[in-house]
């Protein structure tokens, strides 16, 4: 009787210290996250007087119109392409690190700097430096195209080539492009930017795999007969980093999907020409925010959100079964 | 075919020096343990040998071949390591197939996916064949499936001996592989490592700290300390001749006593000292007496070890007698102890052991003379 009055009252003030925590919660995660479920099925607007409910009209136009086709296109492109190489480029670069016996400071320094600077900022100088016409880009490939060598070698003329053939030797005589201008580059060079920017973060969390790495096991491999470094990196770093490498790779697709400041700053009123670079961030921000459409913005967020939701599931999914060793 | 020799090694990490002028010969077939305490440069000289750390001068060489500069993978030597080292992402198998595909395969047929598939089925029966041999020489043929993190140490220990003899190495290197056991497991992987070197007839080097291992394991026992090589003989002949007082007092537990004396005799006067182990001390009996006062005991029930002080010296001295004898201890009290000539290990002032000549000589003197508290 009194045991059960005592267990009671212990689940009641388990209860009354858990709903501060709770109460945050669903404030602050969850009702919003609803909010925007519910909104996504209205044509809300701010300060809009009649909000009607429009049913699954947002998602259908999403999946419909035009725009919002090249939203997914620019979204899955950017991810698909920054991805490998931001992984692969901070995992080869915290390696080099790793292997060299000075300077490393100096090089984890300079890797880590566009990380650390603004990408707005860093936006502009990107900007500049592939402007068209003033650009350094453009200026340093045209002043290859007048030297001999580097002509010959860039377009394999010296080989016998047609130097009309190859890439090089068609824009020298026909001009640069215009990169960010440009339909067909736009998205690529946002892509190098985005590569640029975030590969540092990925160097810096792969040089903290690697330290948990221990050196006894290389010896061991040593001793197997893992004599060449791929060996060793196949046998060892590999698998070890596959923790790491869960993490890095969630953590840059969820950050490849939310891509946004670099658009903005470089294309603020369209989204790149044609709209090539028109991620789904930028849509939100666009629809959402600069046309008032709430709904559809709110409709956008939940797909973004199941995006983000599926990564993280799959990265649950591989820490449990893959790469957990302990 | 794996007669291992080491020639005037020298090493230093930095400003430190680390091993002075170490040479070692160590037969085919011969099992040498390399013990002394920590930081003596026991482990240094086993990563020497297997190649895993680069000389500053001196020799090494496996069969006659010198391979001072081939990598350590071209030795053809096999290591357990002190954390075992196992690949955690790998099975008990997989983990013991490493040595064998790094040396069997080709590099394609080491590939991923591919390399199975262009792998001739004899060569993979002919290394499942050797894993199972291993497994079955450990028994550990029921763990082969698992991952090490499922192991305990004891497992994981045999797994990476598995490791290390699944092929046919020059030599077996084992760096204090008992040291994450239990006591009582490493007592019985002690014989079975023991049983091992007897069943392969390979030569094994074996670093401990642990001179119990050392003396129980071995056929021979290099005896380091400072980075030097204080004695290198089978474990009889150290514990009962040993070259100098560092190698008496660290072989044998209890400590050897070592007793200040001072001959005294007209043609010449000479300090030494006089070491004398625990279980060579008698009751009221042998030729020489000390009058000895008991300081404490500790009854471990086949022996009770008795730590006593002779007046006027600082240092504890070690006996032990049989509880069931009839002499009853008791501490505080002053008891007669003695030790025959046959049991003295005689050392000069800087510790050096006596030739036995020389043993004899002083000791017929010091019969005739005193025996004296310095």
């Amino acid at each position: 009787m009194t045991k059960a009055l005592n267990h009671q009252r212990q689940t009641r003030s388990a209860w009354i210290m858990l709903s501060p925590a709770l109460i945050l919660m669903m404030v602050i995660l969850i009702l919003p996250i609803m909010i925007a479920f519910g909104l996504s099925f209205t044509n809300y607007g701010l300060g809009v007087k009649s909000v009607d409910f429009v049913g699954l009209e947002n998602y259908e136009r999403i999946f419909t119109r035009s725009t919002f086709k090249k939203m997914f296109t620019a979204t899955v492109l950017y991810v698909i392409i920054v991805v490998p190489f931001s992984v692969g480029l901070g995992l080869g670069a915290a390696l080099l690190i790793q292997s060299v016996q000075r300077g490393r400071e100096f090089y984890k320094t300079i890797y880590f700097l566009p990380v650390m600077a603004s990408l707005l900022a860093m936006a502009i100088v990107w900007e500049f430096m592939l402007h068209p016409t003033i650009g350094v880009l453009n200026e340093t490939l045209q002043g290859g195209c007048d030297s001999t060598v580097i002509h010959g070698l860039l377009t394999g003329s010296w080989y016998g080539a047609d130097p009309l053939t190859s890439w090089y030797g068609d824009k020298c005589a026909n001009g640069f492009p215009l990169w960010l201008g440009d339909r067909d580059y736009a998205l690529w060079t946002i892509c190098f930017i985005g590569i640029w920017q975030s590969f540092g973060f990925n160097m810096v969390l792969y040089l903290a795999g690697l330290t948990s790495v221990p050196k006894d096991l290389y010896h061991a491999a040593e001793m197997d007969g893992a004599s060449s470094a791929w060996e060793r990196f196949r046998l060892i770093t590999w698998p070890m980093l596959g923790p790491t490498t869960v993490f890095v790779v969630t953590i840059t697709v969820i950050r490849s999907f939310q891509v946004f400041d670099t658009v903005e700053a470089i294309f603020p009123d369209s989204g790149g020409p044609g709209k090539t670079a028109y991620v789904m961030m930028f849509a939100i921000y666009e629809k959402g925010i600069k046309q008032n459409l709430l709904g559809t913005g709110a409709a956008i967020t939940v797909i973004f959100l199941m995006f983000v939701i599926a990564v993280t599931l799959i990265q649950r999914w591989f820490i449990d079964r893959k790469t957990h060793y302990a | 075919m794996g007669s291992i020799c080491l020639e005037n090694i020298f090493k230093s990490f930095g400003e430190t020096s680390v091993l002075h002028n170490v040479s070692l010969e160590i037969n085919d077939g011969e099992f040498t343990a390399l013990v002394g305490p920590s930081g003596c440069g026991k482990s240094t000289l086993l990563r020497l040998l297997a190649g895993l750390e680069d000389l500053d001068k001196g020799t090494v060489s496996i069969d006659g071949r010198d391979v001072s500069g081939v990598r350590a993978s071209d030795r053809n030597l096999s290591m357990v390591f002190q954390s075992y080292a196992l690949y955690p992402h790998l099975t008990v198998r997989e983990n013991i197939a490493v040595p064998l595909r790094m040396r069997q395969l080709s590099p394609s047929q080491r590939l991923p996916l591919i390399g199975s598939m262009i792998t001739p089925a004899a060569t993979k029966k002919e290394i499942a064949d050797q894993i199972y041999t291993a497994a079955d020489m450990l028994d550990i043929g029921r763990l082969l499936d698992r991952k090490p993190g499922q192991l305990s140490g004891g497992q994981r220990q045999r797994v990476a001996l598995g490791r290390a003899l699944v092929r046919n190495p020059a030599a077996f290197l084992l760096d204090e592989p008992l040291s994450n056991l239990d006591a009582k497991l490493r007592v019985q992987t002690r014989a079975e490592i023991a049983q091992l070197h007897r069943q392969l007839k390979a030569t094994f080097v074996y670093v401990t700290h642990d001179q119990i291992e050392a003396m129980t394991m071995a056929d021979r026992i290099a005896v380091m300390m400072d980075g030097e090589i204080l004695q290198y003989d089978t474990p009889e002949n150290v514990y009962n001749r040993p070259a100098s007082i560092h190698v008496a007092e660290f072989i044998g537990s209890p400590k050897i006593n070592i007793f200040p004396a001072r001959l005294i005799n007209p043609d010449q006067s000479a300090k030494l000292q006089i070491g004398v182990r625990p279980e060579c001390l008698k009751q009221k009996n042998g030729e020489y007496r000390l009058k000895a006062v008991i300081s404490h005991l500790e009854n471990l029930g086949p022996e009770i070890q008795v730590q006593f002080i002779l007046p006027g010296i600082d240092t504890l001295f070690h006996t032990r007698v049989d509880p069931k004898s009839s002499n009853r201890l008791i501490m505080g009290s002053t008891t007669e102890l003695g030790f025959d000539e046959v049991d003295c290990h005689l050392f000069d002032e800087r510790g050096y052991s006596l030739s036995p000549h020389k043993t004899r000589e002083f000791l017929k003197t010091l019969k005739q003379s005193t025996l004296e508290n310095a």
